[in-house]
């Protein structure tokens, strides 16, 4: 999974073409530890279909303010450069993955 | 870090001590969070005639005969809050705090949270709304936040959000003597709804409003689906088949936190078919 930093934010996903998934995070966070390893599987069974990625939100805050980040975790799911889903706070593996799948 | 535990029962009311006892007779190794005086509503309960073979009890007679059982059966109770429970998949992660246990199975018995939700609370939770200060005090830095606290904990919580916010203002929900920071500006006012559009903007009180980005609501309990996250729930309660099983596989509840009617011998029945189907599922897991 890629790290992403402030500067290849718009080529990696703004500019993107395909379905990307970007989670928001900070190291301070208790629940973004928890989905971390669970986003961490996802990319191993839908990685080549949909494009994962991370976000420290410390380190760039420009891009969580774009996107109004208020929260954390947060994890958007880009389509064709937009943000064609949001989800906000800790979710089960089941349910992110049902989610994930309408994208595949 | 401990070992895993087979079932994990957050609750010590009737429902959760049933669960705890049926799951104990199977062997199970089980852990149960709850308080010392099992359940407040059990304590405050004059006199109880619909508990049956019991007539004619009183609420603290009945809680004592709850404590002989399972002092009997050597089941003891863990005075911990947990704060989250994430579902990992094969088991649940229960946090205290920075601490950590894990099960591989959960039986929810909270009972019932009375106080009421704020108008906008819900709507803007995400957006502005939380319920760990702690957990998004970074994203503030330099903003204005209100905090609405139920207990002296939130004041711990509120001088550390007040380092980093730009402007702090504490909403006391109970008389008390406050160990605040000098600078958080205390609003001894009554909370009524949560105003903004895409995000929150401001506090609407009795008094007047306040322009905030940010609300934190910090209470003795949280709801259930704040609680687990993911967890669906149906009319203000833990939605469950027959089983008591929930949307979550391994997940269980049983009492007033799956529906009305709230009353003792529903929820220690409950407690008992959620702490059976609980042991079926560790069973089902171990067989895999």
């Amino acid at each position: 999974m890629k790290e992403l930093l402030e500067n290849d934010f718009t080529e990696e996903i703004e500019n993107y073409d395909g379905v990307a998934l970007v989670d928001f995070w900070a190291p301070w966070c208790g629940p973004c530890k928890m989905i971390g390893p669970i986003v961490e599987q996802l990319s191993e069974e839908l990685g080549d279909k949909i494009k994962f990625s991370k976000l420290n939100v410390d380190d760039n805050e420009a891009i969580a303010r774009k996107y109004k980040v208020m929260s954390i975790p947060t994890i958007m799911v880009f389509k064709g450069g937009e943000v064609a889903d949001t989800l906000v706070g800790f979710r089960p593996k089941q349910e992110l993955e049902t989610i994930l799948k309408k994208y595949v | 870090m401990e070992d895993r535990f087979d079932i994990a029962i957050i609750g010590s009311g009737p429902a959760g001590l049933s669960a705890a006892i049926n799951a104990k007779i199977r062997n199970k190794k089980i852990i149960v969070f709850g308080s010392r005086d099992l359940s407040n509503k059990l304590l405050k309960a004059p006199k109880i005639n619909n508990y049956l073979g019991f007539y004619d009890i009183s609420g603290v007679e009945l809680k004592e005969k709850f404590k002989q059982h399972i002092d009997h059966l050597g089941i003891e109770i863990t005075y911990e809050r947990i704060n989250n429970v994430y579902a990992m998949g094969d088991y649940f992660a229960l946090m205290v705090n920075d601490k950590m246990y894990e099960a591989t199975a959960l039986v929810l018995a909270t009972g019932m949270e009375s106080s009421k939700l704020l108008k906008g609370e819900e709507e803007f939770l995400g957006k502005g709304v939380g319920y760990c200060a702690t957990c998004d005090a970074p994203l503030y830095k330099g903003k204005v936040v209100t905090i609405i606290g139920y207990n002296r904990e939130a004041e711990e919580e509120a001088n550390y959000v007040n380092e980093l916010a730009g402007k702090l203002y504490y909403i006391p929900m109970y008389r008390k003597d406050m160990k605040l920071d000098q600078n958080i500006e205390i609003v001894n006012d009554i909370p009524v709804e949560v105003v903004g559009e895409d995000h929150v903007q401001s506090l609407k009180t009795k008094k007047g409003e306040l322009t905030t980005d940010a609300i934190f609501v910090l209470k003795d309990s949280i709801s259930p689906a704040q609680l687990v996250p993911g967890l669906a729930i149906e009319n203000e309660h833990i939605k469950v088949d027959r089983n008591m099983s929930t949307n979550l596989k391994g997940c269980f509840a049983a009492g007033d936190c799956v529906g009305r009617p709230y009353q003792y011998i529903k929820a220690a029945g409950e407690g008992l078919i959620a702490g059976q189907s609980a042991v079926a599922y560790v069973d089902s897991q171990k067989n895999k």
